[in-house]
């Protein structure tokens, strides 16, 4: 929990306590009271219609717009509606969601079946990554509260309206946080992503139209309920309204997640809201929004805001908001190792291009780390990079790429010097400058 | 398994009709609560019980990487390698877990106490480094606590 | 119907067609491993990407073929230089970990992935990097070999199972470059009686025959089309033998005329692209030892003074029955009639029944029956009732053409004359014996179970001292006419 003064709060608003992630306090704080008045007044295409006015945008890393992604699913066509949130949570320096789902599973819950409301659908899931243990319990104990209190199951708050959610834990699997990899999964197999077309929202769980949505983003649809499209736009900016939770790690002295209202000074967050660098130190770079998103070097992010627009055009993305602070002294080729390591772990297989060209990424940084590197081993990480760009069935491939192609044109000068000399620049240093290992300043979590 | 059917039956009811094959998922994860793994007659007996194919189950089980069909040690010491761990230390506590235990990432102690794994982000990196215990996360790991904390798992 | 261009062509493709549908409906060739017309579409090989131009306003763009609806008025690019780099990363990516040992693999020659390269790449790797290794020589099944690191992982052999002979039997375990296609621990794929099929839609040489691995290059072979006699369903087979130029010196000449391998031969009217397991046991049926010799209750004498012993016995008998073979062909058949029909009452014999685990019927192939011909036979002769003893009752002459009647079913005081291609024990207790051909040494006509007739060729020549039954009808029959005139 944190008291910074990033912008407006639309999400963190409460003080987090041993209780307050239940029903009772979230009651207390006018929890369901939107949904009382969306079963008994609005109609379906009302919702829709404020949540897709609102301008939301998906938290998930893809930032499409929430109310167009909803807007797909046709009404009163007599087959199974779906709804899913994505709690997967799997980006490496995102823990965000696990925010949520630890102190405002209700929250979650409320928007969920207004979510459902709007979108005519009678069973909701939640999918849930299978390590996150607390996040599950606090979030199936609301669960059973919902049910318990009438809020869930049949006629929701004594209305018309009936909805099941079911809490599906996943078993360890990156791809599974891939919407369609999601759902694959969901159907007790393998967490495969599919092809499109079809969309999902035209044929997803068991081939039925399925919306799945970031928990953050779904988190978020309560409050534009509530206040109206309007006032949520009154936050951030205009192409990118409202807040985000934003995850930060690293070499950082205040890590945690932060809400930041859209628009808020980048360097600013880091250098004050977050305490700068750890120790002290000087910043290297920044890895703005998940580790798939390109990085960008500390002059970099001077003049950008945190927003989608603002990234995007230096080149990067803010992606899910998962940002790693990265010292002075790094040295980025163990850090590609680490991430190409990573992608190699966690490709599904199913590809060419990603299935081979991880393992290949994952051989030659390896190889360059070993000293065994040639100076044409530069080209290839990039153009096996290329080759993952828009070839492959999900998005992961071309992450990969990205997360190469940027650390590549930032520090080439590290891959060169290893190779040409059989060594880091940096000592090869990955941990926090200064110290064997360090702990953060933040407070435990209870 | 069989004492498990009847709350199968339970969480069966929860899905809509025509979601058997979704239980493949809570049941072997539920399976595996209660006897440490997945065996060959646990598979058959799902099998049979959900009416999916074998191989369905056969690769989930070999896909996941929190499935196993091996029994592990009492304690399963999971050491987060991804990047922000990986900058706060995670190189260290791996290898301090290395000495401690004497074993290797994949293997287990001889005395069957402990099995010891690196594993990619745990969602944790704020924490970092994280060490996941079985089902609990340990965050925010610094030598001494790692100390401390394999010292109570001995006990 | 959708308007759309490929390659600067019109095409006309139907509502809901894919590019590829498309393409190769309209003779456009795009590339493809894991896509097969008659599988569900996984999109994962990634080699049949093309082009779809921009319209001017939005720039153009690339993705698979194979899930690519057609759009009115799209124009698609099947050979753009974006759609070659495209192909071309795509093949250095597939072969990447490949262990290319041409050299060594029964698919050279008929491989997708050796003839996209030479035609799509042509250049060696690129890596320095170790390739990923995995089981060389995994068996499947007793009857197929699999090896992973050869494995594109296109899942066709999956999505057979699953979708064709409906086994679920094979799956892919583990993920990312360690994946590897397995059979589930029950041994349902060795009891899937189409699993062999998966050998033909590998496209490369990861899944093969047990019973053939390394006995011959397949540019020594020919196929010659033959219709498998393993049931009434009659599915069209390449049988492939060796080329006549391509014939060893060897010791032992079966070798050169001996079935190498049976594959399907694709029929819409009768089977598509499947033939099931006893189709490719073919060897099995026609390799069996030959009968090669006439006797004459067990002496051996040749061919003319068997048929002079014959035609005595059918002039001096006064309730000649005949059980015809129901794996003659039409061609047989008929010349039976003509030859001796009058002279005996002859009736359809079932020549084989289900041997014990042979599967009787499915909804796929397979059909009760398990005899080629029936329906051929049927339209000639009546069937022999269920036991045969109201036909055979009385019958001083009982002339069997074919397998499937032993000794014990006929009329203890009755003349046997046996007509048959394989040795049997009752063929020496005939009182009158001749070798036939069989029909791969033949050129005739089958009709299945639902009157569809195929035609096979004949692939060997009879063995010497052998006629064909069509011949030895008409010479039985010499004198059988002489006497009713």
């Amino acid at each position: 929990m944190n008291s910074v003064a990033t912008g407006r709060k639309l999400l963190m608003t409460f003080p987090v306590t041993a209780l307050s992630h239940t029903l009772e306090e979230y009651c207390a704080r006018g929890g369901y009271a939107t949904l009382e008045k969306v079963v008994r007044e609005m109609r379906p295409e009302q919702v829709t219609k404020e949540v897709a006015a609102s301008g939301i945008l998906g938290h998930g890393g893809a930032a499409f717009p929430a109310g167009r992604k909803w807007g797909v699913i046709k009404l009163n066509d007599e087959q199974p509606h779906y709804l899913c949130a994505n709690a997967d949570e799997g980006e490496p320096g995102t823990f965000k969601d696990r925010w949520i789902l630890e102190n405002a599973p209700h929250l979650l819950i409320e928007s969920m079946l207004i979510a459902a409301f709007a979108l005519q659908v009678r069973h909701a899931f939640v999918y849930i990554r299978g390590e996150f243990d607390l996040p599950y319990r606090r979030l199936a104990g609301a669960v059973e509260e919902a049910y318990a209190a009438g809020l869930l199951g049949s006629g929701v708050a004594s209305s018309a309206f009936s909805c099941d959610i079911v809490v599906y834990r996943g078993a360890g699997s990156y791809v599974c946080g891939e919407a369609s990899g999601l759902l694959t999964s969901l159907e007790g197999r393998k967490g495969y992503p599919r092809n499109r077309p079809p969309r999902l929202t035209v044929r997803g769980l068991y081939q039925r139209p399925t919306v799945v949505n970031n928990v953050e983003t779904l988190a978020n649809i309560t409050g534009i309920v509530r206040d109206g499209a309007e006032a949520f736009r009154k936050v951030g900016t205009a192409k990118s309204p409202g807040t985000q939770l934003i995850s930060i790690s690293g070499h950082v002295a205040r890590p945690g997640v932060y809400e930041v209202e859209y628009g808020y000074p980048f360097a600013k967050f880091i250098h004050e809201d977050c305490g700068g660098v750890l120790g002290g130190k000087k910043l290297k770079c920044v890895i703005p929004g998940g580790i798939s998103t390109k990085v960008l070097t500390a002059a970099e992010i001077e003049p950008l805001t945190l927003d989608h627009a603002s990234l995007v055009a230096a080149g990067s993305g803010l992606g899910s908001g998962g940002m790693v602070v990265v010292a002075e002294g790094t040295c980025m080729v163990r850090l590609l190792q680490v991430l190409v390591r990573f992608y190699h772990h966690e490709s599904c297989g199913q590809c060419t291009p990603c299935r081979e060209g991880m393992g290949w990424l994952h051989k030659i940084v390896d190889r360059i780390v070993a000293g065994e590197g040639e100076l044409d081993d530069i080209e290839r990480l990039i153009a096996i990079s290329e080759a993952n760009d828009g070839t492959t069935i999900c998005g992961m491939g071309d992450a990969a790429g990205y997360a190469t192609i940027g650390i590549l044109a930032k520090y080439r000068d590290e891959f060169e010097h290893w190779i040409v000399h059989g060594r880091s620049k940096h000592d090869g240093r990955l941990e926090a400058i200064g110290a064997e290992w360090t702990v953060s300043e933040v407070a435990l979590d209870g | 398994m069989k004492q498990l059917h009847a709350e199968f039956d339970v969480l069966r009811r929860r899905f809509p009709p025509g979601f058997e094959p979704s239980l493949v998922l809570p049941c072997l994860r539920r399976i595996q609560e209660e006897r440490g793994y997945v065996a060959d007659a646990d598979i058959d007996e799902l099998v049979a019980y959900l009416g999916v194919p074998r191989i369905q189950v056969e690769e989930v089980l070999s896909y996941y990487t929190q499935f196993r069909r091996q029994p592990v040690g009492r304690w399963h010491l999971q050491a987060c390698r991804n990047v922000a761990c990986s900058m706060r230390g995670a190189e260290g506590v791996i290898e301090q877990i290395g000495e401690r235990l004497g074993i290797a990432p994949g293997e287990t102690t001889p005395d069957r106490r402990f099995t010891f794994s690196t594993v990619e982000c745990l969602g944790s990196c704020g924490t970092a480094p994280v060490v996941m215990v079985n089902e609990t996360y340990h965050e925010n790991m610094t030598p001494e606590r790692l100390e401390a904390l394999i010292e109570r798992l001995e006990r | 119907m959708v308007e759309i261009f490929i390659d600067g062509d019109r095409v006309e493709a139907d509502d809901g067609q894919t590019v590829m549908q498309a393409a190769r409906a309209s003779g456009h060739v795009i590339p493809f491993f894991c896509w097969h017309p008659a599988l569900s579409v996984p999109g994962n090989c990634r080699i049949c990407m093309v082009e779809v131009e921009g319209d001017g306003t939005a720039q153009g763009w690339l993705d698979i073929a194979c899930n690519m609806p057609v759009a009115k008025g799209m124009r698609v690019l099947t050979d753009s230089p974006r759609v070659r780099t495209r192909r071309k990363q795509m093949l250095e990516l597939v072969t990447l970990n490949h262990p290319v040992d041409c050299g060594i693999c029964d698919k050279a020659g008929e491989c997708t992935l050796q003839d996209y390269h030479y035609e799509y790449n042509g250049a060696p790797s690129v890596s320095r990097d170790i390739k990923v290794h995995a089981t060389k020589h995994h068996a499947l099944s007793d009857r197929i070999v699999l090896d992973n690191e050869r494995c594109i992982l296109c899942s066709r052999c999956v999505r057979f199972t699953r979708e064709i002979s409906k086994t679920d039997s094979l799956g892919i375990q583990n993920r990312g470059d360690h994946s590897l296609v397995r059979a589930s621990e029950d041994g349902a794929f060795a009891r899937d009686p189409y699993s062999d099929n998966v050998i033909d839609i590998c496209p490369v040489g990861a899944l093969l025959s047990r019973t053939h691995l390394h006995q011959a290059r397949v540019w020594y072979l020919e196929a010659t089309p033959q219709v498998c006699p393993g049931c009434e369903r009659g599915c069209s087979v390449d049988v492939w033998h060796r080329k006549s130029e391509w014939k060893l010196n060897r010791l032992d000449a079966g070798a050169n005329a001996r079935i190498d391998r049976v594959t399907p031969r694709e029929n819409p009217a009768v089977n598509g692209p499947w033939i099931c397991n006893k189709g490719r046991d073919l060897a099995k049926i026609f390799e069996r030892p030959r009968a090669l010799q006439a006797h004459l209750k067990g002496r051996v004498v040749d061919a003319d003074a068997a048929v002079v012993a014959a035609r005595a016995l059918i002039a001096a008998a006064r309730r000649p029955v005949a059980l015809v073979s129901s794996w003659g062909s039409n061609e047989e058949l008929a010349a039976f009639e003509r030859a001796l029909g009058k002279r005996f009452a002859s009736y359809v014999k079932t020549d084989w029944l289900p041997v014990p685990g042979e599967r009787i019927e499915d909804d796929l192939l397979i059909k009760p029956d398990k005899n080629p011909n029936r329906a051929g036979a049927s339209a000639l002769y009546r069937a022999l009732d269920p036991d045969g003893r109201a036909a055979l009752a009385g019958a001083d002459l009982v002339l069997v053409w074919g397998e499937g009647c032993a000794d014990a079913a006929l009329p203890s005081g009755a003349k046997t004359i046996r007509l048959d291609a394989w040795e049997h024990p009752d063929n020496a207790r005939a009182d009158v014996f001749l070798p036939v051909s069989a029909q791969t040494e033949r050129n005739g006509h089958h009709t299945n179970f639902a009157g569809v007739v195929s035609g096979f060729e004949a692939c060997f020549a009879k063995p010497a001292g052998v006629a064909d039954a069509e011949a030895l009808f008409a010479m039985l029959a010499a004198v059988a006419l002489v006497e009713a005139t």
